[in-house]
């Protein structure tokens, strides 16, 4: 029987306590009530709740718009470096840095 | 000499042109002082603003990650795709403005960079024209150097104002029969945020001659004022006058979209793909949504395509690598990482590169690999909070329960709106014996998602041991 545990714990991926009681809280009963057979196989896996991973991203694409916008922001932010030699906009805007 | 002068106009203008169909950004005080709102309380599926339940199925955030608003996050990004309408002021400021970086700036100097910046770049030494100096009454009356400087007004100086005094202008020249100016009367309308005039200008021009571009501005114009049904209603019409138009079975997939009805978005995709199957936008979308239902084979079909195509950037490579890794191909996954790497532009694409790569080692059990990618991940990009929340569960791992604990807090409140930091939280504090704290972050995470099956177990242990004290 406890060869049987074994197997079933290494091939169980969650990384919880294979089968342990947790005295603080009532256990779960559906876990706990089903007679144990090791020969039949995996009837039941104890539900320890592990931490849950953030998930893989897939980046979003950008539109042909949004390059170009950000090309042109980048550049404005460039050009506006240097601030004290270039003149000032005629269209008097705000200059983008504070 | 006029020709050359009108030449001149046109190159400047074409240097700077964001076509405006697609430019659309939203200045915070826009957002939030919204005066436009028809209904306090909008009905679920009516409105962009409360993506609401995800009607139209599609994978749960606990398989996809979700941006700040509570939307799956996209295969595709546009100028105006939405971040999301914040609720408070704080999440606001928060929220990314620029396409570059993500820090935020107001309304004010928003994508208005350009402005004067542009004359900056092409006429280091001054202005081409001096706007004011010019006779607009005396160009009104010219239509084809009218034209030419309305644009130059309108995208290089990105003087609304001047560029609505001509139009209005030479509107009335052509006595109301030219349908393009009021189309740019109403583009004008429409950045000053006078949406119901913009309204009626495309309505009208609509009525003289049926132009694609209209439908297309008219729709931004309904979306803008949060009537995503009016706008599919006006897409149906305008597939009614031009049928099988890409751009506008594009658009209703975009609504769909941003609605969070993510199978009919698909549906439409796939019908733009009929149309046009080197459609960039649609085979992004299509992936992502395979790749997260569980296909990553067919969405590695879908990437290779945008490959063939020539497309060629970080974040394809970055997909491209996912989803051979998820496919079992793992000959070609490193290499399309490193691919990856080396085309990332900035900071941020390098730590959604990283970021990822750590997945692909957990992946295969190598957890210090893990560790190493996410730490980088984190060097690069300070405030990614997903990869607090993975680095955390390793060090659980590991048995660093308060340095788990203390990465597990960054990352919540870096991103609120996701259930896995909470979730994480409620686990440990309940192993560490911290029942009150467990069950406040457990509701925390069943707000986040409500149906998070975990959560809601564990919500209903813990009431249970509280019912017995």
């Amino acid at each position: 029987m406890p060869e049987g545990t074994g197997a079933l714990r290494e091939v169980l991926p969650k990384q919880g306590t294979g089968g342990e009681h947790r005295p603080a809280l009532p256990a779960q009963p559906a876990a706990r009530s089903r007679p144990f057979s090791p020969f039949a196989g995996q009837l039941s896996m104890e539900d320890t709740p592990a931490m849950v991973l953030c998930k893989p991203k897939i980046l979003p694409l950008k539109s042909v718009s949004l390059e170009k916008l950000e090309k042109l922001q980048k550049a404005a932010l460039e050009a506006a470096q240097p601030p004290e030699s270039a003149p000032p906009p005629s269209a008097g805007a705000a200059p983008p840095r504070q | 000499i006029q020709a050359a002068w009108n030449l001149k106009t046109r190159a400047l203008t074409e240097m700077v042109y964001v076509d405006e169909i697609d430019m659309d950004q939203e200045g915070i005080a826009e957002m939030i002082l919204d005066e436009n709102a028809i209904a306090q309380v909008a009905r679920p599926g009516t409105s962009l603003k409360l993506p609401g339940t995800s009607q139209g199925g599609g994978p749960s955030p606990a398989v996809r990650p979700v941006t700040q608003s509570g939307r799956p996050i996209t295969g595709f990004v546009r100028p105006s795709t939405q971040s999301g309408r914040p609720s408070t002021m704080e999440q606001a400021i928060r929220t990314p403005r620029t396409a570059l970086t993500a820090r935020p700036i107001t309304s004010a100097s928003g994508g208005f960079v350009r402005l004067g910046t542009a004359s900056m770049l092409t006429n280091p030494d001054g202005p081409f024209i001096n706007l004011s100096r010019l006779n607009l009454t005396k160009y009104a009356q010219k239509p084809k150097l009218a034209k030419a400087l309305f644009e130059y007004i309108f995208h290089h100086e990105n003087d609304v104002k001047n560029a609505l005094d001509l139009a209005a202008l030479a509107t009335e020249h052509a006595q109301f029969k030219d349908w393009w100016w009021k189309v740019q009367i109403g583009k004008c309308y429409y950045r000053l945020g006078l949406y119901r005039e913009a309204e009626k200008q495309f309505k009208s021009a609509l009525k003289q001659q049926d132009m694609v571009d209209t439908f297309l501005y008219l729709a931004k114009v309904y979306l803008r004022l949060d009537q995503p049904v009016t706008a599919l209603n006006l897409f149906k019409q305008g597939l009614e006058r031009f049928p099988g138009e890409v751009t506008l079975i594009c658009g209703i997939a975009r609504i769909y979209e941003e609605m969070n009805n993510i199978s009919t978005a698909a549906e439409y995709y796939k019908d733009v793909l009929k149309q046009d199957n080197t459609h960039v936008e649609a085979i992004a979308c299509i992936g992502s949504n395979h790749f997260y239902s569980d296909q990553p084979e067919i969405a590695l079909r879908f990437y290779r395509r945008l490959l063939q195509m020539g497309v060629y950037n970080c974040q394809l490579f970055n997909n491209l690598g996912l989803c051979c890794f998820y496919a079992q191909q793992y000959d070609m996954t490193l290499s399309s990482f490193e691919r990856a790497l080396f085309l990332a532009e900035n900071e941020e694409e390098t730590a959604d590169v990283w970021y990822n790569l750590g997945h692909v080692a957990v992946g295969i059990g190598d957890l210090n690999l893990a560790y190493q990618c996410f730490k980088l991940t984190l060097v690069n990009n300070n405030d990614y909070a997903e990869a607090y929340n993975n680095l955390a569960v390793l060090e659980m791992r590991k048995g660093h329960t308060e340095q788990a604990r203390a990465l597990l807090q960054t990352a919540s409140s870096l991103a609120p709106h996701m259930y896995e930091p909470h979730f994480n939280v409620a686990i440990l504090s309940e192993k560490v014996g911290d029942l009150q704290r467990s069950y406040t972050a457990a509701q925390k995470s069943e707000e986040a998602f409500p149906g998070h099956v975990d959560t809601q177990q564990l919500i209903k242990q813990l009431k249970e041991h509280f019912a017995m004290l």
